[in-house]
C-alpha cells in the first residue's frame, strides 16, 4: 500500500486519545521547576538562564508598558520550541505543523496587540497605517496597502510557522524514503544520500529553534508599535 | 492536506490555551533572578550581579 507524504501531518489517535492532545499535554514533565529556595541543578540552571537572558533579549526595545508581556513571551517561547525540537523526533507527532494550532495562538496574540493600541493611544496606532512624508497623490492607496499588510499579519504569522516546519518534515521523510530505496541499487549513492539527510537533520533543528523564536519576536515587534 | 485541515480547530484552540496558560506559566514563574529588571528609561542601569561581600 502506498501512503502519502502528507499522511504524518494528520494526527493518530492512540486508544481514543488523539496524539496532537498527548504531544501538547505532556512535553512539560521534562522540565524541572525549580524549588523555592535559591538551590539549583545544572537543569534548572540552564533553564534560569535561558529564560533570563532570552526575555532580558526581548523586552530591551520595549517601552515599560510592554513589560506586562514578558511571562506570555517567554512562555510561548518554551511552548513553541518545546513543541517544534521534539516534533523532530521519529514517531512523534509535531502540532506545530497545524495550521489550526498556529493561528489559534497568532490571531488572538496578534488581535490583543492590535486592541491595546487602539485603545490606549489610537492616534499613534492609526499613525502607522501613514508612512511620514508620504507624497500627497499616494495617500489613499498607501492607506489601504498598510492596512491590508497590518489585517494580513495573523494570517502571515501563522501560515509561516505550519509552512516551514511542514516543509522540513516532508524533506526529511522524502530524502530518508530516498535513502532506503537507493540502497540496493547504488550503495555508493545512498550514502551520500544519507550524508545529506544528516545535515538536513541540522537544519531542521536549527529551524525548529528559529522559526520559534522568529513567532515570538514578531509578535513583540507588533507589541512594540502599540505600546 | 491534513495540516491545513481545519477541524477540530475549536477544540485545538481550547486545549492548546488551557495548557499553555496554566502550565508554563508557573514553570516559568518559578524562576527566580537575583537582579530586579530594570526599564530602558531607567539612568543608570545596575550591571553588577552579586557577589561575595569581601
Amino acid at each position: 500500500m502506498m501512503v502519502s507524504f502528507f499522511d504524518q501531518f494528520a494526527s493518530p489517535s492512540y486508544l481514543g486519545i488523539p496524539n496532537i492532545a498527548v504531544a501538547i499535554a505532556l512535553p512539560w514533565v521534562l522540565y524541572p521547576t525549580p524549588p523555592a529556595r535559591w538551590i539549583n541543578n545544572r537543569l534548572i540552571t540552564i533553564q534560569g538562564w535561558f529564560i533570563n537572558r532570552f526575555t532580558n533579549q526581548l523586552m530591551l526595545p520595549l517601552n515599560v508598558g510592554g513589560h506586562k508581556w514578558a511571562l506570555l513571551l517567554a512562555s510561548l517561547m518554551i511552548f513553541l520550541i518545546t513543541i517544534n525540537m521534539l516534533g523532530l523526533l521519529p514517531y512523534t507527532f509535531t502540532p506545530t505543523t497545524q495550521l489550526s494550532l498556529n493561528m489559534g495562538f497568532a490571531v488572538p496574540l496578534w488581535l490583543a496587540t492590535v486592541i491595546i493600541g487602539m485603545r490606549n493611544q489610537p492616534t499613534i496606532a492609526l499613525g502607522h497605517l501613514l508612512p511620514e512624508g508620504t507624497p500627497i497623490p499616494l495617500i489613499p492607496v498607501l492607506i489601504i496597502i498598510e492596512t491590508i499588510s497590518l489585517l494580513i499579519r495573523p494570517l502571515a504569522l501563522g501560515v509561516r510557522l505550519t509552512a516551514n516546519l511542514t516543509a522540513g518534515h516532508l524533506l526529511i521523510q522524502l530524502i530518508a524514503t530516498a535513502v532506503f530505496v537507493l540502497l540496493p541499487m547504488m550503495p555508493t549513492v545512498a550514502i551520500l544520500t544519507a550524508a545529506v539527510l544528516f545535515l538536513l537533520t541540522l537544519l531542521e533543528v536549527a529551524v525548529a529553534m528559529i522559526q520559534a523564536y522568529v513567532f515570538v519576536l514578531l509578535l513583540s515587534l507588533y507589541l512594540q508599535e502599540n505600546v | 492536506m491534513p495540516q491545513l485541515n481545519p477541524g477540530p480547530w475549536f477544540a485545538i484552540l481550547v486545549f492548546s490555551w488551557l495548557i499553555f496558560l496554566t502550565i508554563i506559566p508557573t514553570k516559568i514563574l518559578s524562576h527566580i533572578s537575583p537582579n530586579e529588571p530594570t526599564p530602558v528609561s531607567a539612568e543608570k542601569h545596575k550591571t553588577e550581579s552579586w557577589d561575595w561581600p569581601w
